[in-house]
């Protein structure tokens, strides 16, 4: 930090570099009381100092609820979501995924959790209009191989699963070019892979998605229970890391979760009790991992069959995000993709 | 803690006439004489906050008290001291800040309150109505004016619906029972979203003009006038803090924000764990800044009257046979407000406990989150229900 670029008195600015205080965050680490004894300087000055290092900091950043309501800028408007791909499935969300913040899909194996995923990394190329973000996606496996064939399947049948959209502009995009793959099975790696590889991706605009498959694999095979710290620790610096990634890039992160049944009682009135019915299952890694995120989706099967096709019935439930009440959806997944359907409670 | 402070001198004013007798006869204030002013004055010059070196000077030119430095001006201190200008000015900036009780945590301390005129203070303060009657039943009213309070509770309980609601209640007319103020928002998680407090004002608007319909008293018709959407949002004033270390820059210009903007009856920071919780090597230096900030909050909701609401979240503690769900950053940071609600679930409904207050019991409360907002628990249909109870409650508000 240039001390100089501060508006403030010459003799202040002296004794800062005197203390050999370097940074905003040094000067802002010290209690007052320390800066006076480390600078010297009259507690009138380090009040004055404090303002203007930290008026540098946050240069003027209000906003009003209603500039936030009535921003209609691409580039920060809140109203601005990443689509589904579906309609129905966009109703219940409100329009899609937000953009910043982690979004977590839970679910047992097969409920369809990868299906959104790949599926998010095909709608996020779509221009704004449509409800993409005219960028590409990262998708990080931890467990499995990447389902390549899947992918080109869902990307050949684009146009029908997207019939709202003019079949010339779905011709144009290139899906396949703009998906990048990155195999992550350990956590050095995983660390090493959202600190710098996705930062570069980002930071050149060429991906404005990043999905996690899954976020459990990594820390289920690693810890054992006495490392419980240890593995907390961990949980807070990647959901720091993609929270920061998330709203420097206004990149929406979704983490692909498995979920753990629960046991006795103990667990049962635990933060997350609105899960799926019959088995009672919560998502994997607890409330530290919980804590982390914008909100959270549980995807199930329910056991139905869907009758023309004979796929079966799943279900999205809401288990918790800032602007949704807690409600659920039904959809299916074909050889289109992933679709919402409107139809009430099968009997 | 200073409330503390401040009403320990009552023994040492109770020996002038009892003002606690004379509590019939209402207003008391500004009759109590006060020697404050002149007593300061006379302060020794040893124990203001100036350099070691101005203040030699000072007493070698034969200055003793503050009285006889204020009586000079700068040019002739600068002259008869032998310092310049700039310091002189500086040395009178500090003698008259710390004497007329603007210049820092000294002048502040220096007035003094009796017990009784606190008690009227509080009372005449109002409280922010949390839309959920049980819960303000158990705040004692609602959410204080001047006192932090801290909302714990698991991710999805409702700590930002509460925080949310609370920024639109706070602006409630007067007529109604609120307090007309605006509110300060902090967000520290990305968490505030702007549809869902259109939702809460939306209900809030709907709900003001059907009281006034069903008590169509003067005044109510004007002041639904000026209590819209719009206005509603455009007096939430929205902060967004990426890291602690803008978390505590925004604290440091917080005051200065307030005497801009005087309405200002709440100040949200939705949360204060998450920018704490990850890449701290140095828990002291963890400690010692949360204790830091936790001082500067409680002096921002005294100096500006105004309510102070944290969100905080759980973590697991593991005991030595079960473990348990209790709110995060360590056992001194408990001490950091003065009232402590826990949100959390049992049985798929959500209940509030009040786990930390001075004056009221700990008690637990259910409530929900409707589309409309937080409300108390109601048997369908919620809205119809609602709106009985709530006229009800308002005119009893008024009565007080």
């Amino acid at each position: 930090m240039d001390w100089d670029q501060l508006d403030m008195n010459p003799r202040v600015i002296a004794a800062l570099k005197k203390a050999n205080l370097r940074s905003i965050k040094e000067v802002l680490n010290l209690s007052g009381a320390d800066l006076q004894r480390l600078t010297k300087l009259s507690s009138t000055d380090i009040q004055y100092l404090l303002k203007a290092v930290s008026g540098a900091l946050r240069k003027n950043s209000v906003l009003t609820a209603l500039q936030l309501f009535q921003d209609e800028n691409l580039g920060t408007s809140q109203r601005q979501k990443l689509s589904l791909g579906c309609p129905v499935l966009d109703g219940l969300l409100r329009g899609g995924i937000p953009l910043t913040g982690i979004t977590e899909i839970a679910g047992e194996s097969s409920a369809g959790k990868t299906q959104i995923g790949l599926q998010l990394c095909l709608s996020v190329q779509y221009p704004y209009e449509h409800g993409g973000l005219e960028s590409g996606a990262v998708y990080i496996c931890t467990e499995d191989a990447f389902p390549h064939k899947r992918l080109q399947q869902l990307i050949e049948r684009q146009s029908q699963l997207r019939a709202d959209v003019p079949h010339d502009i779905v011709q144009k995009i290139k899906f396949g070019n703009s998906i990048f793959v990155e195999h992550a099975a350990d956590i050095e790696t995983f660390h090493e892979c959202i600190a710098k590889r996705i930062n570069v991706l980002l930071a050149r605009g060429m991906v404005r998605l990043v999905v996690i498959d899954s976020i459990a694999a990594l820390f289920r095979c690693e810890f054992a229970a006495k490392d419980s710290v240890l593995k907390a620790k961990y949980l807070q610096t990647f959901g720091a890391k993609l929270h920061r990634l998330s709203s420097t890039f206004r990149t929406p992160v979704v983490c692909i979760n498995q979920v753990t049944d629960t046991m006795g009682e103990a667990l049962t009135d635990d933060h997350s009790s609105p899960c799926s019915t019959g088995r009672s299952v919560v998502p994997a890694l607890g409330i530290t991992w919980s804590n982390q995120l914008l909100m959270r989706l549980m995807v199930s099967r329910t056991g139905h069959l869907v009758q023309p096709a004979g796929s079966t019935l799943r279900i999205m439930r809401v288990v918790f995000a800032p602007h949704l009440p807690q409600s659920a959806c039904y959809y299916t997944v074909n050889a289109q993709g992933v679709k919402g359907t409107r139809t009430e409670t099968p009997t | 803690m200073k409330e503390k402070a401040a009403a320990l001198p009552v023994p040492r004013e109770g020996k002038e006439p009892a003002p606690l007798g004379r509590s019939g006869a209402g207003t008391i204030g500004g009759s109590v004489p006060r020697p404050r002013t002149f007593f300061m004055e006379q302060r020794d010059l040893g124990s203001f906050s100036l350099p070691p070196s101005l203040r030699a000077k000072l007493v070698a030119a034969g200055f003793q008290t503050s009285q006889e430095v204020l009586d000079v001006r700068p040019c002739e201190l600068s002259k008869e001291i032998g310092v310049s200008k700039q310091e002189a000015l500086e040395i009178l900036q500090v003698i008259r800040g710390d004497c007329c009780g603007n210049g820092g945590s000294s002048g502040n301390t220096a007035r003094k309150y009796t017990a009784l005129e606190l008690l009227e203070k509080e009372q005449d303060q109002g409280f922010i109505v949390t839309f959920c009657s049980a819960l303000d039943d158990v705040l004692g009213g609602g959410v204080h004016l001047t006192k932090v309070t801290e909302i714990c509770g698991a991710p999805g309980v409702g700590k930002t619906q509460l925080c949310m609601q609370l920024a639109v209640d706070v602006q409630f007319p007067e007529c109604f029972g609120g307090l007309a103020g605006e509110a300060v928002f902090i967000d520290t998680e990305g968490s505030f979203m702007v549809d869902r407090v259109v939702d809460m004002a939306s209900a809030c608007v709907q709900h003001c003009q059907l009281i006034a319909e069903v008590h169509p008293e003067e005044g109510h018709q004007a002041a639904l006038e000026t209590f819209t959407l719009e206005n509603i949002l455009s007096h939430i004033y929205y902060f967004r803090c990426h890291d602690y270390v803008e978390l505590l820059a925004q604290v440091y210009l917080l005051p200065d924000f307030l005497s801009e903007h005087p309405k200002v009856r709440l100040v949200v920071i939705d949360g204060i764990a998450f920018p704490f919780r990850h890449d701290f090597e140095d828990l002291s230096l963890r400690t010692r800044l949360l204790n830091g900030l936790a001082q500067q909050l409680i002096t921002i909701a005294n100096d500006h009257t105004l309510a102070v609401v944290l969100t905080n979240q759980m973590t697991t503690r593991i005991g030595q046979s079960h473990s348990s769900l209790v709110p995060a950053l360590g056992e001194s940071w408990g001490h950091a407000a003065t009232i402590r609600i826990i949100l959390h679930w049992e049985n798929k409904q959500r209940l509030a406990t009040l786990y930390k207050s001075p004056s009221q019991k700990e008690s637990a409360v259910p409530y929900c989150v409707t589309p409309q907002g937080f409300r108390d628990i109601q048997l369908p249909p919620p809205d119809l229900a609602e709106n009985k109870t709530n006229p009800r409650k308002r005119p009893r508000e008024e009565e007080q």
